[in-house]
């Protein structure tokens, strides 16, 4: 279809902007990378640290845990990579500069997400390597069910984040300022993700596989694959195969939500 | 400058400048919740990782269970002082080029800056009492002797004061090069992983000690907290506090190199 | 047949009664209880082709609200309203391709990178096909004197510089109409004319609509022979410039500078509108009597240092409108 060849037309262009403008800005771009780097690096480090003394987390040891970071990484950094810029929409939403995505002649989600920026895919390859490694370091078995089923997961993983993201931008169009409920949602992905969801109380395991399933993007997944079901655990292992219906699922509710935002926004009804 | 007579110091106006600073984060709601909320969920989420972690592996004998909760609950309340870049007004000065017209006025441009940003730790450390009281709804901490808690203050005070002149320095690289938020978020990140606030410094292996209790980063948080939860012994209290004042003292030293460097290249180049 | 037809335009906000502080911000969470506020009741007009419209009023007057209903941008509470045959907020991504927008005090380059990449991405986003993409190029760099910063960053552009990108990027579409939204705000004198004239050329060139919203008059006066006049939501003048300025800008002030402070200061046909130490401000109907024979009569009974004479502001022109003209309907008829 013709609006697709546009869009399609229109994400190549998206692309060579954020190319071009981190080549504009390359110091800066170097300076980041490095951050990134430490961010994750530390994380890792201090697992490492932790478990070098501590060898095993309810039966996890840090080979399993690297695997578990690797995954949620992976996710992570695939999210950031194409929807990072869904984030910004509640700042443009204040300033005025989402008028402007209503004013042309695309879907503005579609718009929102293909806003140029300094967008590099740096993280993403830094992930790309650290999970590949941690595969071949924890020793999980790759046969056809893994590489199938691992890419799926990990776009289901992001899925997942990005259905998050989109909701928290959502609230903006009711509750302008959203930073303290994107900060928790931040922290409950971020922190929470880096241990087995075991170790924590009911409620928060509840939490973290219903209500914000955050679980599906790493934990159950890896508890599959490194064969870690016998915990007690409330569901069975193959669950973790069901991330990227998990993400799908996420996403289409979170677009249903956006969709009412935007009515609002619009005054459709008053 | 010039004067017949060099000025007295005056306090004042210094107080006047915190006192401003701390009505301006008073008007941030939002962050004060998310600030006190993040706190709490960090609290949660160290106990069961240390529940967990203590259930099937054998424990260190410096630090029990509960010590090691209490170390962590510590170090995250400490951590509502101590993230605080007191000396940020330096650079966001340095960037709008206000700092020019600073070295006008008759301040001292450090004390001045240093006064802005205590507006804010005070109020950030009034929200230790209610951060404390809630994150006791959910774990257990150890309350320490009376001389191990009047150490662990001054401990806490000198550890402050480390951190300070980090952040100062830190702050001073922008009179060279403005861009300095990563290279600060990059500090943070190591100076958190071995100044001992995410993981206490005992834990580490050898080799890693060696390192982290060479650096200063060890005095901002491990000092205190090894001394509240009891790991350092009355008897080398003088010690470990005589290594966090040698590090005041060395950082301060630093700190008014780097800033008269600096300062030189602003009024050579007139902003 | 007009391109735009505006009829019974109404929008009304509906908000939550808020009490200030936490305590009502919570109990707003609650709260049943609404606030209405009508920003834009009941306007109707209707434009041809070609035509060069003003848009003015006080802040506040609807103005805005008006816009982003014709842009697709809000929904009407309630009224009529095609755009170039096209129900806006019924399809709003066909009504997109049809106009085009500048907003004065915001633009939609890219700051990073230089002025072309901004237009290549317009030109993916608008679809333009590449032929008539460079045709159109050519021409802006033309009248607009492009060429020479096309490859400079967006950042290190003037004002100036960046508004007649602005124009180009909002243009490269030929939309039908164009919405000039304070085009020529912050620009110095030379720069405003330039965009003057471009609007001009564009307009008589290319036959494109244009609705223009600004404070400054003078760019009415350059540019449009008809404006609507917005007030509190109603359409209170639809004409000509000239005939507003004639029936409704009658009343002039002439500020003069004594040369000591008097203690009572009264002049024959005129008002003292205000009084500061030495000056006062003198206001009077220029139908009944001139500056000049008023500065006369002025001079007859006190020394004076300085005077000045300041013309109607629209916004004046506006509260006697609405004082003298409202109270017997839609003033001036469309033109």
């Amino acid at each position: 279809m013709d609006r697709l060849r546009v869009m399609g037309n229109v994400y190549k262009q998206y692309w060579r902007i954020n190319i071009l403008t981190t080549l504009e800005y390359r110091e800066n771009f170097l300076i980041w990378f490095a951050f990134t780097f430490i961010y994750h690096g530390s994380a890792i480090a201090a697992l490492w640290i932790v478990l070098n003394r501590f060898p095993s987390m309810n039966g996890w040891t840090f080979r399993d845990m690297a695997f578990l970071y690797g995954m949620w990484m992976l996710a992570h950094a695939l999210h950031n990579t194409f929807f990072s810029t869904v984030g910004d929409i509640p700042e443009h939403v204040r300033d005025g500069e989402f008028d402007r995505l209503l004013v042309r002649p695309l879907d503005t989600l579609f718009q929102a997400i293909a806003t140029p920026g300094q967008v590099f895919p740096d993280e993403l390859i830094l992930a790309l390597f650290t999970f590949c490694a941690a595969t071949w370091y924890c020793g999980v078995v790759v046969d056809a069910t893994f590489l199938i089923f691992v890419p799926l997961i990990v776009v289901g993983g992001a899925l997942i984040d990005l259905a998050f993201n989109l909701f928290i931008s959502t609230v903006a169009f009711w509750f302008v300022r959203v930073d303290a409920l994107r900060w928790i949602v931040i922290q409950l992905e971020q922190e929470f993700t880096r241990y087995p969801i075991s170790i924590y109380s009911r409620g928060v395991r509840l939490l973290l596989t219903f209500v914000v399933p955050f679980a599906f993007m790493n934990y159950f997944p890896a508890r599959f694959f490194l064969h870690k079901a016998h915990e007690g655990a409330m569901l069975p292992a193959p669950v973790g195969l069901l991330t990227p219906a998990i993400g799908l699922l996420a996403v289409a509710l979170a677009y249903v939500f956006w969709r009412i935002g935007l009515n609002r926004y619009s005054g459709v009804g008053n | 400058m010039t004067a017949a007579r060099a000025p007295r110091f005056r306090l004042e106006p210094y107080v006047q400048f915190a006192k401003k600073a701390m009505a301006r984060e008073a008007t941030y709601r939002f962050d004060v919740f998310t600030t006190v909320a993040s706190v709490l969920v960090r609290v949660y989420l160290l106990r069961m990782v240390w529940v967990a972690l203590y259930a099937r592996n054998t424990a260190p004998k410096e630090l029990p269970l509960h010590a090691i909760i209490t170390y962590s609950t510590v170090a995250l309340l400490m951590g509502l002082v101590m993230d605080i870049d007191q000396t940020r007004l330096l650079h966001d000065k340095l960037h709008s080029g206000g700092i020019a017209t600073d070295f006008m006025k008759p301040i001292v441009v450090p004390f001045y800056l240093f006064a802005d940003g205590s507006g804010e730790v005070i109020f950030h450390a009034a929200l230790i009492v209610p951060s404390l009281l809630l994150a006791l709804l959910f774990v257990h901490i150890d309350v320490p002797g009376p001389l191990t808690l009047v150490t662990f203050f001054a401990s806490f005070a000198l550890g402050y004061l480390v951190g300070l002149f980090v952040n100062f320095i830190l702050n001073c690289v922008a009179f060279w090069t403005l861009e300095i938020h990563a290279m600060q978020l990059i500090v943070t990140w190591i100076t958190d992983l071995f100044g001992g606030e995410i993981i206490p410094l005992v834990i580490f292996p050898a080799f890693l000690q060696k390192i982290a209790f060479a650096l200063p980063f060890a005095a901002m948080f491990s000092t205190p907290l090894l001394i509240y939860v009891g790991a350092i012994p009355p008897e080398r209290y003088a010690w470990a506090l005589g290594v966090q004042a040698f590090w005041v003292v060395v950082l301060a030293l630093a700190s008014t190199v780097i800033w008269r460097a600096g300062a030189k290249r602003v009024i050579v180049q007139g902003g | 047949m007009a391109i735009i037809e505006a009829v019974g335009l109404r929008k009304v906000f509906r908000s939550i009664e808020r009490q200030p502080g936490l305590r009502g911000a919570v109990a707003a969470l609650f709260s049943r209880t609404f606030v209405e506020k009508v920003a834009v009741d009941g306007v109707s007009f209707s434009l041809d082709p070609g035509e060069l419209v003003g848009y003015i009023g006080p802040n506040g007057a609807g103005k805005s609200t008006t816009i982003k209903m014709l842009t697709g941008i809000l929904v009407p509470t309630a009224g009529q309203l095609r755009v170039a045959g096209i129900v806006p907020y019924q399809n709003r991504m066909a009504n997109a391709t049809n106009i085009g927008v500048v907003f004065g005090q915001r633009s939609q380059l890219y700051w990073d990178l230089p002025l072309r990449e901004s237009f290549e991405l317009l030109r993916s986003i608008y679809d333009v096909p590449r032929a008539r993409y460079l045709e159109n190029m050519k021409h802006f760099a033309e009248i607009l004197d492009l060429e020479r910063f096309l490859g400079t960053p967006v950042r290190q552009l003037s004002l100036g510089e960046r508004m007649r990108g602005d124009f180009a990027a909002a243009m490269l579409h030929d939309p039908k109409i164009v919405f000039l939204d304070e085009p020529t705000i912050g620009l110095d004198v030379i720069a405003k004319e330039a965009i003057r004239e471009f609007i001009a050329a564009v307009n008589k060139e290319r036959g494109t609509t244009v609705i223009l919203t600004t404070h400054d008059l003078a760019d009415v006066e350059r540019l449009s022979r008809r404006i609507v006049l917005i007030d509190e939501g109603v359409v209170i003048y639809d004409g000509s410039l000239e005939r507003l300025r004639e029936e409704y800008g009658t009343h002039r002030t002439l500020v003069v500078t004594l040369a000591e402070s008097y203690p009572d200061v009264a002049v024959a046909g005129a008002e003292v509108e205000g009084r500061d130490h030495n000056t006062v401000r003198l206001r009077f109907n220029r139908r009944e009597l001139t500056a000049e024979a008023l500065i006369r009569r002025v001079t007859e009974r006190y020394q004076i240092v300085d005077v000045q004479i300041v013309e109607p502001a629209i916004d004046d022109i506006v509260r006697r409108i609405y004082l003298e003209g409202y109270h017997e309907g839609v003033v001036g008829a469309p033109s």
